[in-house]
């Protein structure tokens, strides 16, 4: 194995020698360390892959003239609006019907939007057609869109569209924003 | 007749063989691990809760900065890279030298106008790493470079994905732009890189 090999040499008048126990090492640190060293290199390649969440878009109609107008009963679907400051609001009405006190607000966190988006579905008439409408603004950032998908992920909707806010939605949103907290003057762009 | 007791001596386990399959793993592993490149600019992804990881195939990247720069990062591969980088100076009228292309394909990635490219190309390393974009590359309804350098690597190789990290400040308007410009190319599937939900 690995012992060093200790020659016998019997010469020099025949001395007798005690024999000599070959010299052994003591591994073990030196196993330890390469142990260490593994577990490191292990977790540091298996960690450092980031995260991702699939998203696939819509086509885009060849022809705007035909896009379907699905009308979608008022029960199956919510409507998510994306604001300033990570606020999110929601309604449930028809453009007719959506003034402030329809547009409400709502939370980025279990509590709130989680919530709201279950107990819709549980309220719609057919909840396989059960869809989300996401409106961002554009004072919305990248970050609550991604909370948005992430939030179709926990409350295990298929079903959900991207689009832009409606000019009555941004009516309503803007005079909702500016009557709960009327910022200062907008801030201007930084760029 | 007492029995005769074997002479007892401290148990000793030889490790050799241990040690030197350990250290054969931790060759392995040194040798086949690879190490993060830093972002040109630092982005804070948003987290979320899904698990899946971001695979290995041949991947480009589209960074978008906090104030709304896009850097577009080409797959490894040099050689599709210097197709890349033909195809992209026959769209834009631009003729690159050799040098610029072996300079291409080591560059991390690609933060500016096409007009701009080939001083940043012929630049020393070290004014390439110093260097920081003022613009990025361009996306706007006139001037879509950012969605040509996507298109122009599909067209070299179909099979590419995309991915997509964003910072978690990055303005929507600049997101949906990106998003719209993708949709116009037909480029529908992609991936957002996110950082793993930290339990609250």
């Amino acid at each position: 194995m690995a012992e060093v090999q200790v020659k016998d040499s019997s010469g020099k008048g025949g001395k007798v020698r005690s024999q000599k126990q070959p010299p052994h090492v003591d591994l073990t640190p030196m196993v330890d360390l390469a142990f260490l060293l593994i577990t490191f290199f292990m977790l540091v390649t298996t960690f450092n892959k980031p995260n991702v969440m699939d998203l696939g878009l819509p086509a885009k109609p060849k022809d705007p003239q035909q896009q379907p107008d699905t009308e979608i009963d008022l029960s199956n679907s919510i409507s998510l609006i994306i604001g300033k400051d990570n606020r999110i609001f929601y309604h449930q009405v028809a453009a007719a019907d959506l003034n402030e006190q329809t547009l409400q607000e709502t939370s980025f966190d279990r509590e709130g939007i989680t919530k709201v988006i279950e107990q819709a579905k549980a309220r719609a008439k057919d909840q396989t057609k059960f869809t989300v409408i996401i409106k961002p603004t554009d004072d919305a950032v990248y970050k609550n869109f991604v909370d948005i998908l992430d939030e179709m992920a926990i409350t295990k909707n298929e079903i959900y569209g991207i689009t832009d806010v409606k000019s009555n939605e941004q009516a309503v949103y803007e005079k909702k924003v500016g009557a709960t907290s009327a910022p200062a003057a907008p801030a201007a762009d930084t760029n | 007749m007492a029995r005769v007791k074997p002479k007892r001596h401290n148990i000793r386990v030889d490790m050799t063989a241990m040690t030197d399959v350990s250290f054969l793993l931790l060759t392995f592993f040194i040798l086949t691990a690879q190490f993060n490149v830093p972002d040109v600019e630092t982005v804070t992804t948003p987290s979320s809760i899904s698990e899946k990881l971001l695979p290995d195939a041949s991947l480009m990247t589209v960074l978008s900065t906090t104030d709304g720069k896009f850097y577009f990062t080409p797959v490894d591969n040099g050689t599709e890279r210097m197709q890349l980088l033909d195809k992209m100076g026959e769209k834009y009228g631009l003729k690159f030298t050799n040098q610029e292309k072996v300079e291409f394909t080591k560059v991390q990635s690609v933060g500016v106008p096409m007009n701009q490219l080939k001083g940043y190309l012929n630049l020393s390393e070290e004014d390439k790493k110093a260097f920081k974009s003022q613009t990025g590359v361009p996306l706007d309804s006139t001037n879509k470079q950012l969605i040509d350098w996507v298109q122009q690597s599909l067209a070299v190789n179909p099979g590419y994905k995309l991915a997509i990290k964003g910072d978690v400040e990055t303005k929507y308007p600049k997101v949906k732009a990106l998003f719209e410009g993708l949709r116009d190319i037909d480029f529908l599937k992609f991936w957002l890189i996110t950082s793993q939900e930290v339990a609250q």
